[in-house]
């Protein structure tokens, strides 16, 4: 019973920072779809199913938080790139801001807690 | 473009349909846009492969992307597939509700052709065996009654309908012919014709009326508690008063026709 709540909890959780973490890897540069996935899938416990990750980005492109674009490759296929756009990385930035001050919160109630 | 065995090729095939009708009707994100990126994915997945990619193979990456039914966030689903998920996964309280309210509406929109009533009886049952349910576990309707009582409102009005207008229909479609009551010949017509037959026919009507609901109220007082049970919880506060009350008007209406018939 324990363990479905964590397991529930965890899920949970790690479905509502994907956008975040999405936009957190595209911050360094431009990334095609498979190459985003990967990167996430190095984080331990991030992605939950790989495939979640193109809706997201379909999302984070509708709403013009991202853009894409097609580029030659040299090892295969054109590959479609992802990249932010202003808005992403104004978004971005409020967003990185609002999860440190929930970081912070957090840590001053553990802090309570050991008191 | 990736070599897959004609196995793994139609496997491929299957699994991109799937996620095409999980994909159906969001207007959140862009299905093609999706599919382009997924078909990108299994190719540099298996860009290492050498020869025709076996299904196992191809199996490891898809079960790696997982089910497409299970991509999406339930708020991003359009609203029939919100409530298919909830009928086919959702907990038993909220199915039945759902299920409920679906055989309501197919059951009105299908009432033309006649089959819409067993699907109306269907819906009350249903949303019965919803109120049930709730009962024994002590939780109250909430916000499922929009779905439940509808179907329940229904039966009980149309049965409560019958019980109380078509006997009375019934008898006064049997007594009347042109005006004149069949038994009654002896009452005579001294105004002009019109006046005579509308005092005739009221007079009729409302003293059937007036003595079938009393004769019934004396039945529904004998029975109002199955009745209470059988159309919980819309007849949650019916009692025998209200038996008395249908007495009583009874009574009036009756009146009301044996004035009209016999003194005026």
């Amino acid at each position: 019973m324990a363990d479905e709540f964590y397991v529930n909890w965890t899920t949970q959780v790690r479905k509502g920072v994907l956008e975040l973490a999405i936009l957190n890897t595209l911050s360094a540069g431009p990334l095609y779809g498979y190459d985003i996935v990967r990167r996430l899938g190095d984080v331990d416990s991030l992605v939950i199913t790989e495939g979640t990750i193109y809706p997201i980005l379909s999302r984070l492109r509708n709403e013009e938080y991202v853009e894409s674009y097609i580029e030659e490759s040299s090892s295969g296929p054109p590959r479609k790139y992802y990249r932010l756009t202003p808005r992403g990385r104004e978004e971005l930035r409020r967003m990185n801001q609002h999860w440190q001050q929930l970081h912070e919160s957090l840590g001053v109630l553990r802090k309570e807690k050991k008191r | 473009m990736i070599d897959l065995t004609p196995e793994a090729r139609t496997r491929f095939e299957q699994y991109l349909s799937r996620m095409r009708s999980a994909l159906r009707g969001t207007r959140a994100v862009e299905p093609a846009e999706i599919e382009q990126n997924v078909r990108e994915h299994v190719e540099l997945a298996l860009a290492e492969a050498s020869g025709p990619v076996s299904t196992e193979r191809l199996d490891a990456v898809l079960a790696q992307l997982g089910p497409p039914e299970r991509w999406l966030p339930e708020d991003e689903l359009p609203w029939w597939r919100r409530i298919a998920q909830r009928v086919s996964t959702g907990p038993e309280d909220w199915r039945l509700a759902y299920l409920a309210f679906g055989m309501f509406a197919l059951g009105l929109l299908s009432l033309p052709v006649g089959v819409g009533l067993v699907f109306l009886v269907c819906a009350f049952l249903l949303g019965r065996a919803e109120c049930e349910l709730l009962s024994t576990r002590g939780e109250s309707l909430g916000a499922r009654r929009w779905l439940v009582l509808p179907s329940i409102w229904l039966v009980f009005l149309t049965a409560a309908g019958v019980a109380l207008i078509l006997p009375v229909a019934g008898l006064s479609g049997l007594g009347l012919s042109d005006g004149r009551i069949h038994f009654l010949q002896g009452i005579p017509h001294t105004r002009p014709e019109t006046i005579e037959r509308t005092r005739v026919e009221t007079g009729y009507i409302a003293l059937v009326a007036g003595v079938w609901w009393l004769f019934f109220s004396a039945i529904f007082a004998a029975i109002v508690k199955p009745v209470r049970a059988f159309f919980l919880p819309v007849t949650e506060h019916l009692g025998r008063k209200h038996a008395l009350i249908l007495a009583l008007i009874g009574v009036m209406v009756g009146s009301i026709g044996a004035v009209l018939l016999f003194v005026i």
